[in-house]
């Protein structure tokens, strides 16, 4: 570490400790109830796991389920660890505050030890968010203890790797890093159609702990390569880079304290947009309310990832079916259309996020929310029609009962992603309440349920009764819940 | 005389207990522009949102042609074209798309020449397939002002329309706003650029001369 970076550590230090007005145990006792509160619910969560593992044990004894149980171990550890390489990506890896970088990055202070702290910290963090999905698919796996401890060590192990290729790959502009997410999706997708079809491999399910010990050396050794690498890498990365990060991620954790998925959202949209940059002109067609339709069917074609998403989405309620979980396919159905089908809405999103932009259009403003829910409803309908297969292999009846009941999913699934879309910020201006987090309004907790509570509203009825009448029910409830989101000022 | 497009009587609007404007009454007639001036906090675009309905004043009355005015009115969002300073962009439509959008919408006949005129104007035919998440602070305010030049309109709404504009930037609004008060529209802006306000303005409303409202007496010692 250069002389530099170390005494402009021990200033910052000295400034801080001079700012300091509690000690570490006082902080301590102060957050206790915190910690506390973090074993109790982490100690329920693993009670809940256990509890899981012993009773999916004994329904699952076929032949078929054994297999296909030990599959979705590890395809859920193969989920983390691609998640964990998503919002690496996502985020740099490596990234610094606006302030970091306008104040340090622009001076000739040694950017590899200014760098070299947060590349490990960044890396101890991918391998526990790689680790925990690891262990709990494992677990519910019906892996033997040493297995699950291994998976969950090759899992942590793989993520350092990844990460660690993420950060060489920033300095290096290199595009392959990208594609290697993608590939880790499209083998994750590949593995639930498997699980769906039936067609899982029967040795799938028995991780033999050698094996798994000697993967994981060999990742380690891969993971321990690259780290030395990403770290000689550092100095290499562009400021612009590293400040890009730190600029989203003030953006995301501001969202997330104050309870606004939506605003996550908007953060998220804002950033994907602006790093496409330009689009391919594709002019108007009708005029009035069907302009705004036309613009819809654009938009659709030019939002191919969130297409792709909802498309590949689909082998959920099938893997859900497939591994007889009768009833709550229906939940499966709803959860994941909404989900990936909330990305369809943006327009809508805007709309109701910019109250200046709506009075820009000379129609009513309930012509111009359906004009913009439209095309992306109808997407999600159809979506849910798609699901009827899965539906009527898990529940059972005549095919018109399912075919109206997926219908019907599909209906709830759309009034659910129209929900959270126009769900307007907290409101300060309401009484507050006291919290551990300050004063808050008494809407901000409700807002976290949003758009989750019209999807139960809707799926309650298919629950009760998957047949004609619960669809009917259902697509009732929904449509109310439409016509007054649309019509409401 | 001709009678006013815009009529604002007796306008006050309050936040809590805090006033921000008393009393204003103010007439925009067809082909005149008037100009709001005052210091910042003065009410200038509390007044611009009263007038195109996006607040609701405490008290007093804005009418567009004899009609009070009510933002969810079809003929209000028709005639009023406004520019407002939280004018937001759908992220994922290229600059020339959103005004292709907006023109069609507005049923514009021949919407396509339209648009590509007003882009030309304002210069933004280089941007025209750009995102306005990459488009510059000024780029940005030519598009929200492009805007309302790609639609039919009688009463224009301008909050402070010069705003991260260039040179040339201000010359082309300062010309464009008096081809509209040639063409029979009525214009309200407001403004800190004294030569905007006297080559465009017919009349200026000074808001600080109005005075500052009396803040309101507190009850505590």
């Amino acid at each position: 570490m250069s002389a530099e970076v170390r005494e402009l550590r021990r200033q910052v230090r000295t400034w801080r400790r001079g700012r300091t007005d509690t000690s570490l145990l006082e902080a301590f006792q102060d957050a206790y109830v915190a910690i506390f509160s973090a074993l109790v619910v982490g100690a329920m969560a693993i009670n809940v796991l256990l509890n899981l593992r012993v009773v999916t044990s004994g329904a699952c004894t076929s032949e078929a389920c054994v297999d296909a149980r030990g599959a979705l171990g590890w395809l859920l550890a193969l989920a983390g660890v691609t998640a964990v390489l998503g919002v690496a990506r996502l985020l740099g890896p490596m990234l610094a505050s606006p302030a970091v970088g306008s104040w340090l990055l622009a001076t000739p202070l040694d950017r590899t030890a200014l760098l070299r702290g947060r590349l490990l910290g960044t890396l101890a963090v991918a391998a526990v968010a790689g680790a925990v999905p690891a262990a709990v698919g494992g677990l519910l796996g019906g892996f033997a203890a040493s297995a699950v401890a291994w998976s969950a060590v090759l899992a942590a192990l793989l993520c350092v790797l990844l990460v660690a290729l993420a950060a060489r790959a920033q300095a290096a502009s290199d595009r392959g890093i990208r594609a290697l997410g993608r590939m880790l999706a499209a083998v994750l997708w590949a593995g639930l159609v498997l699980v769906a079809a039936g067609l899982v491999p029967g040795a799938s399910g028995s991780p033999a702990t050698p094996v798994l010990a000697g993967a994981a050396v060999l990742v380690g050794a891969g993971a321990a390569a690259y780290v030395v690498r990403a770290g000689r890498a550092l100095a290499g990365i562009r400021r612009q880079r590293l400040t890009d990060g730190g600029a989203l991620l003030p953006g995301l954790s501001g969202a997330l304290s104050s309870l606004d998925l939506t605003l996550l959202f908007d953060v998220l949209l804002a950033r994907h947009w602006r790093a496409r940059s330009t689009v391919r002109i594709v002019r108007g067609r009708a005029v009035g309310g069907g302009a705004l339709v036309w613009r819809e069917v654009v938009r659709l074609r030019r939002n191919g990832a969130v297409l792709t998403a909802l498309a590949a989405g689909l082998v959920l309620p099938y893997v859900a079916a497939t591994l007889g979980l009768g009833h709550l396919v229906l939940v499966v159905v709803t959860l994941t259309g909404f989900v990936g089908g909330v990305g369809l809405f943006t327009a809508l999103r805007v709309l109701s996020r910019t109250m200046s932009l709506l009075r820009c259009f000379p129609q009513p403003a309930w012509v111009v929310r359906v004009a913009c829910l439209g095309v992306p409803g109808l997407v999600l309908v159809l979506w849910g029609l798609a699901t009827a297969p899965a539906v009527h292999h898990a529940v059972g009846g005549p095919w018109p009962d399912s075919l109206l009941t997926a219908l019907a999913a599909g209906v709830t699934v759309a009034a659910a992603a129209v929900r959270w879309t126009t769900s307007r910020p907290p409101d300060y201006r309401l009484p507050l309440i006291a919290s551990p987090m300050g004063a808050v309004p008494t809407s901000l907790y409700g807002s976290v349920l949003r758009g989750f509570d019209v999807l139960l509203l809707g799926t309650i009825p298919l629950l009760a009764a998957p047949t004609a009448v619960g669809a009917a029910w259902s697509v009732a409830l929904s449509a109310a819940v439409l016509a007054f989101l649309v019509s409401r000022r | 005389m001709t009678a006013p497009l815009l009529r604002v009587r007796g306008l006050t609007k309050k936040y809590g207990e805090v006033t921000v404007l008393e009393g204003v009454d103010l007439d925009v007639a067809p082909g005149r522009a008037l100009a709001l001036r005052g210091r910042n906090g003065a009410g200038k675009s509390t007044l611009l949102r009263c007038v195109t309905g996006a607040d609701e004043p405490t008290s007093g009355t804005v009418e567009l042609d004899g009609s009070p005015v009510d933002e969810r009115s079809v003929r209000v969002r028709r005639d009023v074209a406004a520019v407002t300073d939280d004018l937001d962009f759908f992220p994922d439509l290229s600059v020339v798309e959103h005004l292709d959008l907006l023109a069609r919408a507005h049923r514009v006949d021949d919407a396509e020449a339209l648009v590509d005129e007003v882009l030309e104007e304002v210069r933004l035919v280089a941007q025209a397939a750009q995102l306005p998440g990459t488009l510059s602070s000024g780029q940005r305010r030519r598009l929200a002002l492009a805007s309302a030049f790609v639609r039919p309109r009688r009463l224009l709404v301008l909050d402070e329309p010069e705003a991260r504009l260039d040179r040339p930037g201000l010359a082309w609004l300062v010309e464009r706003l008096r081809r509209e008060k040639v063409d029979g529209l009525g214009i309200l802006l407001a403004s800190h650029d004294p030569d905007l306000v006297a080559a465009v303005a017919d009349d200026v409303l000074d808001l600080d001369a109005l005075g500052t409202p009396e803040p309101p007496v507190s009850s505590e010692p």
